[in-house]
């Protein structure tokens, strides 16, 4: 049941810093909603200290998708739909639109957001891969100023971030990818429709002939946090992109989520199918 | 065609209520509220089996968000409830038998305050051992469930046809397989909600509820409270979906609220959220299904020996039934000369499993119609041919040794119909000649418990183009329509014309989501000449029309419908012989009625508006108000040695399945279904389409995505994002079908399509899968670990785990 609950509207950005500045670790921003309003309702321990909740889903400040550096900037409260209907992400990060229309079902894309997504740092948070192998950058804001960094270095471990208490993700930047990269953002659950991932795969390759140039790999649900892996990049640049290798490639992807993961109920399952969906993901796109 | 003689039967009509329920306005139990009223709040206690040594409120009963606390002490009548076996407390108070149980109901004005107060109940109990595995109940040491009656077993229902050792001795071959089906929720999109008003004077209490049977429910809160039945009023709300779960949860919970709200005076709301509804609520049956089968090299089975364990949970519910339309269906539609079946319905820790759509059959289909496919596979025959040889025709004396007849034996029929529109037995042929490399993950994982195995080897892979494998199965079955031998099967229906044309229809079966209302109206518009909109449908309410019995069983088209048939004859007779008083016409003369008017035959021109007709009559001081009565013909059972004509008609149905399976990932998508359905006549085209779109969807659920698992008692899977249902993204195309057997029953020979359509699916799926892969798989549902580990995994920690 939904506890009874002081619900802010501020009208700007500044003003919902301050608010969180000043309710501090008992006040919680909500967009979407599609997080906070399921926990409440299952009473989880993830939000079951918050007394105030201010509600960031029409800030001007950070619902707008714009243009700048050569690349895009995304508003943290950009809800998923917009973000699959936007030309231009559709266009250079299209990854990203992949992974959004897949997430939950209509309904649930009208509400949720693109920082909403990954907050929480649940591992099955389906906007990360791609936004891990495009390089994104989030911007971080309170009161006390404005900090940026990376995607990677901001998602810390399982549902922690470097999120603080009076800050707010306001924007994801991608930057531009340098021209000749191709890639697939690649799902699976149980059902089509409004599924939980139970792997996800992000894989932007650049080919030289046969020759891989550069490669990003990053997973999602199979590792504790959505996550690159910088070795097997570093180990397939310069490899000719035969049956072969990517096999070896792909069995060291298993190899390393393994050792990251450990065992779980759902290894049986999962390691495996893992190592097969890369290894055709592969064969597809370095064709 | 026989449609041409009708004027609306027959063609799609939208149903009368379908726009208030898309907009939003229809109102639902939870949308009814009166002033002053309370909610009620179980206490539960976090255990499997128990005994209750005391509950103490002492840390609460003094507080001010408390109105009163009902449990065992508060009731008048029967502390315990059962539709066959009174096994059932509305309270708990000797034992905990199942985590679902209620000791208690915190009654007051705010609910989010009770949730909070019921965890400073403090009940003292006594764990005893719990008994999971239905396979070990019968078992001389096992746990007993209800040690007052002595075993686990709820019912034992035998079988016996002929000689099967002598049949297995004139088989050529014999086949043994096991098959197992899970625990099934409901999956109502409305969750329980009732409310209690206690009334005036000796005007009794009034129940308005998300209620599937009111008068069974009527039944039980009477037996509770001690009252006479007319003292308890039950009103169906606008109910949102049901198949089949809103019987016995409804009446034990309309029970409780009728206690409180007689305790303090005062009307009282019942409403669970989804965790709470599929905690308490009752499942479908896990079936554990042991078959033989003898048959010779031509393909005719001589013998089948049928051993089944169906686990009926903590409490018998509807067990006894369920397990008795198993016992009669489980061979399938063909005629076997000798048959041995057992089927034993037993308690265990479980959550208690009663009566869902489908009802005893889809279990049995899925082992049966796939152990016929391994019979074809064995012969080198296609699974059509095998049906062919050995499919019930009319005359065909079925395996509780009643004879078919006086209908349209239709299996072939159906059979036919369905492989020729999908072009089966070539794609069947061409699809098992497919190359099958696959993974083996089984025997992988296998080979040891360390990490090892899951890391694959190069030869393991799987290149993109060979990963898509198409396969097609098919399933069959026939159908006892109604309740069989089970019991009553009676139906009333009142109509009641007004002066103006317009009508009042009524019948004393509910609807529940499937369409009834217009069933009905389009019946006695058909009858009158009227529109199906000139006739308005009235809120079921147990004070109007005579107890109908359940509305269940896909009995309300054929029972209901011959009801409503019956009162709209009754009236179009009355104001016939008013016409002919009027027009001084012979009592020979025959009249048309059509298009709201009424006419002598083969005098079109000679013509009175209906409405006209009415008011003549009206001012006649006719009768323009009728109950139809319809009851089914006696059918009788011999439960000793299981025979007896168990049902008086049967319906037949065949659905085709085209799938496509991934064998790296073990996703199955459905492409097509193809629903082949003899329901009889149909009434509503557009109704009947919708049938056949929701049962083969659910079918589709039970086969790859549906399971209630349970963990020492307690359900895993308590919401939506742990139990899967298919969304409209993970079906492809549906094709229904209907081949109109004749039929003597009912309206115009209109008989059953709700769990025909439902029945099927998994077990076409489950052939279709076995067409793919080359593979059989023995347990529902097929999801992406059985069909790539041959087994289930389950979460070892809580929610949230992936």
């Amino acid at each position: 049941m939904i506890p009874e609950i002081e619900y802010l509207r501020p009208g700007n950005l500044q003003e919902a810093l301050q608010m969180l500045s000043e309710y501090g670790e008992t006040a919680r921003p909500i967009a979407g909603g599609t997080d906070i309003l399921p926990g409440f309702h299952i009473n989880s321990r993830r939000f079951r200290d918050i007394k105030t909740l201010v509600d960031i889903s029409n800030l001007p400040e950070i619902t707008a998708i714009r243009e700048a550096n050569g690349g895009v900037y995304i508003g943290g409260a950009v809800t998923f739909t917009d973000i699959v209907k936007h030309p231009l992400i559709r266009e250079k990060y299209p990854m990203l639109a992949d992974a959004a229309a897949q997430i939950g079902s209509v309904q649930i894309r009208n509400r949720a957001t693109l920082a909403g997504n990954f907050v929480n740092n649940a591992p099955c948070a389906d906007s990360v891969p791609p936004l891990l192998v495009y390089d994104a950058r989030v911007t971080v804001r309170s009161l006390r100023g404005e900090r940026h960094q990376p995607l990677g270095e901001f998602l810390l471990k399982p549902y922690r971030t470097q999120l603080q208490p009076d800050e707010m993700v306001t924007e994801v930047f991608l930057p531009p990818l340098p021209a000749g990269f191709r890639g697939e953002f690649y799902k699976l659950g149980r059902r089509r429709g409004v599924a939980i991932s139970r792997i996800t795969l992000a894989v932007l390759v650049k080919m030289d002939q046969r020759v891989i140039e550069d490669i990003r790999i990053a997973s999602g649900a199979v590792t504790p946090i959505g996550a690159r892996f910088p070795e097997l990049e570093a180990q397939a640049r310069g490899k000719t992109a035969e049956a072969d290798f990517l096999k070896e490639l792909a069995i060291q992807l298993g190899e390393q989520i393994l050792q990251r993961t450990g065992l779980r109920w759902s290894s049986a399952y999962k390691l495996p199918v893992v190592q097969q969906v890369f290894y055709q993901l592969l064969r597809r796109i370095c064709q | 065609m026989k449609k041409s003689k009708f004027n609306i039967v027959g063609k799609p009509v939208i149903r009368q209520d379908g726009l208030e329920k898309v907009t939003g306005q229809a109102k639902f139990a939870d949308d009814i509220n009166y002033p002053n009223q309370l909610y009620g709040v179980m206490v539960r206690v976090p255990v499997a089996h128990a005994k209750i040594r005391s509950i103490d409120y002492s840390a609460i009963e003094n507080h001010p968000a408390l109105t009163t606390i009902c449990d065992a002490n508060d009731i008048p009548g029967a502390k315990k409830v059962g539709p066959i076996k009174q096994d059932q407390p509305i309270f708990c108070y000797q034992k905990i038998v199942t985590p679902g149980d209620v000791v208690a109901m915190l009654v007051g004005e705010s609910e989010e305050e009770l949730l909070r107060l019921r965890e400073l109940v403090n009940v003292e109990y006594e764990p005893l051992p719990v008994l999971t595995d239905p396979r070990k109940a019968l078992e001389p040491d096992a746990p007993l469930i209800h040690p007052e009656l002595g075993s686990n077993l709820v019912i034992h229902h035998p079988l016996r046809k002929g000689d099967v050792e002598k049949g297995f001795a004139e088989s050529d071959y014999i086949l043994e397989q096991t098959y197992t089906t899970p625990f099934i929720e409901h999956a109502y999109i409305e969750p329980e909600a009732v409310i209690a008003i206690p009334r005036e004077g000796n005007k009794g209490v009034h129940i308005v509820g998300s209620i599937q049977n009111p008068y069974t429910t009527r039944k039980v809160v009477a037996a509770v409270l001690g009252w006479p039945l007319a003292k308890v009023r039950i009103q169906q709300a606008e109910l949102g979906g049901s198949f089949g779960g809103k019987d016995d949860i409804m009446n034990i919970l309309s029970a409780r609220a009728a206690v409180a709200a007689l305790k303090t005076g005062r009307p009282v709301k019942i409403r669970y959220r989804r965790e709470e509804s599929i905690q308490e609520s009752y499942k479908r049956h896990a079936y554990y299904m042991h078959y033989k089968v003898g048959f010779t090299r031509e393909g005719k089975i001589k013998a089948m020996k049928i051993d089944i364990i169906a686990d009926g949970g903590a409490y018998s519910s509807m067990t006894p039934f369920v397990t008795w339309r198993t016992v009669v269906q489980a061979t399938g539609p063909y005629e076997i000369e000798n048959v041995w079946t057992d089927v034993r319905g037993v308690y265990t820790n479980n959550p208690y499993a009663g009566a869902m759509r489908g009802f005893g059959s889809p279990q049995p289909i899925f082992a049966q119609e796939s152990i016929m496919d391994e019979i074809a596979v064995q012969l080198g025959m296609t699974p059509d041919e095998i049906r062919r040889i050995n499919g019930f025709r009319s005359g065909s004396i079925t395996a509780t040794g009643q004879k078919l007849e006086k209908h349209d034996v239709n299996v072939l029929t159906v059979l036919e119909t369905a492989v020729r529109e999908t072009d089966f037995a070539r794609r069947w042929r061409e699809n098992q000649q497919q190359t099958k490399k696959r993974l083996d993950l089984a025997a992988l994982e296998e080979a040891a418990a360390n990490p090892g195995p899951f890391i694959l080897h190069k030869e393991d892979f799987l290149e993109p183009e060979e990963v898509l494998r198409k396969g097609i199965g098919l399933a069959v079955s026939f159908r006892g329509t109604s309740l069989g031998a089970e019991g009553v099967d009676a139906v009333a229906a009142y109509l009641s014309l007004q002066q103006d044309g317009s009508a009042y229809l009524l019948s004393g079966l509910a609807e529940n989501g499937q369409g009834m209302r217009t069933t009905y109206s389009i019946i006695a518009a058909e009858v009158l000449g009227l529109r199906p909109e000139d006739i308005y449908y009235l809120d079921l309410d147990t004070g109007y029309v005579g107890d109908s019995g359940p509305t269940v069983a896909s009995r309300a088209t054929l029972m209901g419908g011959g009801a409503t048939k019956v009162a709209a004859e009754t009236l179009r007779q009355r104001l016939e012989k008013v016409l002919r008083r009027h027009w001084n016409l012979p009592e020979t003369t025959n009249f048309v009625f059509a298009d709201r008017t009424v006419y002598p035959e083969n005098q079109p021109d000679r013509k009175i508006a209906f409405a006209e007709l009415c008011n003549l009559a009206y001012w006649e001081g006719v009768n323009l108000a009728t109950i139809g009565w319809y009851s089914g013909p006696k059918v009788h059972w011999d439960e000793s040695v299981g025979q007896g004509p168990a049902y008086f008609t049967y319906v037949y149905g065949c659905q085709v399945a085209e799938v496509t399976v991934n064998l790296s990932t073990g996703e199955v998508y459905v492409e097509r279904v193809v629903a082949v359905h003899d329901p009889g006549t149909v009434i509503n085209l557009l109704g009947a389409q919708g049938q056949v779109y929701g049962g083969v969807t659910q079918g589709a659920g039970y086969g790859l995505w549906e399971e209630i698992s349970v963990d020492q008692g307690f359900i895993r899977e308590l919401n939506f994002d742990q139990y899967l249902i298919p969304t409209s993204k993970d079906i492809g195309e549906i094709v229904p079908i209907f081949v109109e057997g004749e039929e003597r029953y009912g309206a115009w020979g209109a008989k059953s399509l709700g769990e025909p359509t439902l029945e099927l699916t998994a077990a076409a799926i489950a052939n279709a899968v076995r067409n793919a892969t080359g593979r059989r798989f023995h347990h529902l549902p097929l999801n992406l670990e059985e069909i790539l580990l041959g087994r289930k995994l389950y979460p070892t920690s809580k929610r949230g785990s992936v």
